[in-house]
């Protein structure tokens, strides 16, 4: 800058007003600190108006943050009605338009009526904030000074310009930050209302669950009923918690059919087997009552009731009830144990009556036939001997004993039954009948019955209950011979089969004791028994009911253990 | 001769008999007799009562199951009447309940038809014997 000092005091109060300026400039910054663009544009345009001799001034802005493309102007007051703002505005753009060779503009021009020096200073380096336009008539505008300041002016403005838009941005992001905080927030607290509910939902369910599990629980150990699920084909088996209580297992031990089999009492391990393969082989409901042996020598009876089903993959699953029956089983066997000696005492009983009125009936006479010898022998060794009085007790003694004989054959005619229904009787329904009435006996006594019932069985002529007596006398005579059979299954075995000659066959093979070739004959005898308990007509009856119906019934040892009792009758006519 | 007979010789107790049988009733005097007693027979306790034998019966030969009253009814009756006839009860039924029973109840023998006839002597002995 060249100083001129033609007027020296006017000169050096220029300068200093010119060094205020520069220092109010300098000042602007501080000012504009935090504020907004919209706020710095008006007092830099008054500070500039304010400083130098202009008529207006002139500043766009663009690309700001918090607001679109704006200008503004300011027009001198003196000057007010020369230069409308709208006028200007619209000149200036056409002027500045948006050519880079424009960044500094500086002529005159004519606005209006008017002749004006314009100078515009950009704000950016590629007047990518805005531009500031600076007009005065005077000739001489800018001058050096004035140059500077409005360079200095421009630069301070672009500074407090950015630092604005920064801080907007800043603010801005700063805003869109708390928002989605606030957003996210608000997210999360109505997540997490929704998982409280859910939660104290839960909680309900599983009291609810739980309180259900304890009843369950509760109820199952008061009845002493467990309940199990048995998938067959992967044989994996669900126990309930009562169960392994019965069992005496712990909790987390994995069941299995073979760890089921070491707490079933060995002598119903045939029973469990043939439950299990009966189970695989049919859906369906069965019902079994075996006994455990705990390790305590103790023994347990369980009732088991279990129902099949099979899944929508066709998978075979039996869902079933254990209770354990021993108190029960205890009082039934003591029940049962009364009642058949309540039974036997009964037969025992009419047997005795029947023997004593027999033995009455006999003692008669044969009372009077010993008395009436005795005399007889006393009249005869009389001296001399009184012979018409032996006589006489003599032939007294032929009558009695021809009483005593009327007696037997009135007692014969009592007890011999003529009276036979014949009807037409299918042997399988008579067979499986009797098993069904026998069911629960032989499971008691631990024996499996098996059928094997012929389908082209012919029928027969006769009574049916007397044969269903003969049946079920075989059972049970079976089952007897296998009371003491500890080693192997107490099995027996129903078969029927067409016999030789239009007959039908019936026999009853047992797993027993069988009986000696010897006694053969003498089975079939009434009063012969092997039973400790028996009376011995069992047989004796079964073979003359059978004889009655025209058939023959017979005994045979089986190849194996045990023995096999059959009969045979002839068919009814036309079948 | 009978040891009894040496004993009660002289004596001739009379021998009731009350039993329903009539085998019994037929063959017993007559055995009674060879042992020298003298016998009346009756087919039932009611008839026994009535009759004059009552008082002078030295011995009771009594069946315990007839129709009417039993022997164990005319037993009881006696006693209350207060007459201490020895009795020997004879029964076709061999039990030992009523045996027992019958002891109780003052018996002095009881025998089980049928009987020898030494049995029934041994009876007799002791009966007149507890007279």
């Amino acid at each position: 800058m060249k100083l001129q000092l033609e007027h020296p005091a006017d000169e050096i109060k220029r300068l200093r007003r010119y060094i205020n300026d520069l220092v109010s400039l300098q000042a602007l910054p501080a000012m504009w600190s935090g504020a907004k663009p919209g706020d710095i544009v008006p007092t830099l345009l008054d500070s500039l108006l304010r400083m130098l001799d202009l008529d207006f001034v002139y500043v766009a802005l663009t690309n700001l943050v918090d607001a679109g493309p704006s200008e503004t102007v300011r027009v001198a007051q003196s000057q007010g009605q020369m230069f409308r703002p709208r006028e200007l505005c619209a000149f200036l753009n056409r002027r500045l338009g948006v050519d880079p060779q424009k960044l500094h503009l500086q002529e005159r021009s004519h606005i209006g009526d008017e002749e004006v020096s314009l100078v515009s200073w950009p704000l950016g380096v590629q007047r990518e904030i805005g531009v500031i336009v600076a007009g005065s008539r005077r000739a001489d505008f800018p001058r050096d000074t004035e140059a500077l300041l409005l360079s200095l002016a421009a630069n301070q403005a672009l500074t407090g310009l950015q630092q604005a838009r920064l801080l907007g941005e800043q603010k801005r992001v700063a805003d869109e930050l708390d928002r989605s905080v606030a957003q996210r927030t608000a997210e999360l607290a109505a997540a997490n209302e929704g998982l409280r509910k859910e939660v104290a939902e839960r909680r309900r369910a599983e009291d609810a669950l739980r309180r259900s599990e304890a009843f369950l629980a509760e109820g199952q150990r008061l009845g002493r009923i467990g309940s199990l699920s048995w998938r067959v084909e992967t044989d994996e088996i669900t126990w309930s918690e009562e169960l392994y209580r019965i069992f005496g297992f712990e909790r987390d031990v994995p069941v299995t059919l073979d760890l089921i089999g070491t707490r079933v009492h060995p002598e119903d391990i045939p029973l469990l087997h043939d439950m299990v393969e009966k189970a695989r082989g049919a859906v369906g409901d069965f019902e079994y009552e075996h006994r455990l042996l705990m390790p305590n020598d103790s023994v347990k009876y369980l009732h088991l009731i279990a129902h099949g089903i099979r899944d929508n993959d066709g998978r075979l699953e039996y869902i079933g009830a254990v209770q354990d029956v021993t108190q029960r089983q205890s009082s039934e066997e003591a029940l049962a144990r009364a009642g058949s000696e309540l039974a036997r005492v009964a037969r025992v009983t009419s047997l005795a009556t029947l023997t004593a009125s027999i033995a009455h009936e006999v003692n008669q006479p044969l009372s009077g036939i010993v008395t009436n010898a005795g005399t007889c022998l006393r009249m005869l060794a009389m001296e001399p001997p009184n012979v018409d009085g032996a006589r006489e007790t003599a032939r007294r003694t032929i009558r009695d004993g021809n009483r005593a004989s009327d007696v037997i054959t009135r007692l014969r005619a009592l007890f011999s039954r003529k009276d036979t229904i014949a009807e037409r009787v299918d042997l399988n329904d008579a067979a499986r009948e009797v098993g069904a009435l026998s069911l629960s006996e032989l499971q008691r006594d631990r024996v499996i019955l098996r059928c094997e019932l012929a389908d082209d069985l012919p029928l027969v002529t006769g009574d049916r209950v007397q044969l269903q007596q003969v049946i079920l006398n075989l059972l049970r005579n079976g089952s007897d011979a296998m009371n003491t059979v500890h080693d192997r299954p107490r099995e027996l075995l129903i078969r029927t089969a067409r016999d030789e000659g239009d007959r039908a066959l019936l026999s009853v093979k047992d797993a027993g004791t069988g009986f000696d070739a010897e006694s053969m004959d003498k089975l079939f005898q009434a009063f012969y028994t092997t039973k400790h308990d028996g009376m011995g007509i069992g047989l004796s009856i079964s073979r003359s009911i059978i004889e009655q119906h025209d058939g023959r019934l017979w005994a045979t040892l089986n190849d194996g253990p045990g023995a096999t009792f059959s009969f045979s009758i002839p068919c009814a006519p036309n079948t | 001769m009978d040891s009894f007979q040496e004993k009660v010789a002289g004596e001739y107790p009379l021998v009731a008999v009350v039993d329903d049988d009539e085998s019994v009733r037929e063959s017993l005097p007559d055995l009674l007799r060879q042992f020298g007693f003298a016998t009346r027979s009756f087919s039932s306790a009611e008839e026994f009562l009535a009759s004059d034998s009552l008082i002078q019966s030295g011995c009771l030969i009594l069946d315990i199951a007839m129709p009417g009253m039993s022997g164990f009814d005319l037993q009881r009756e006696l006693q209350l009447r207060g007459h201490s006839i020895p009795i020997i009860f004879i029964s076709a039924h061999k039990d030992e309940v009523v045996r027992r029973r019958a002891f109780r109840q003052g018996a002095v023998e009881f025998l089980f038809k049928p009987f020898s006839d030494t049995a029934l002597l041994q009876a007799l002995n002791t009966a007149l014997r507890a007279r």
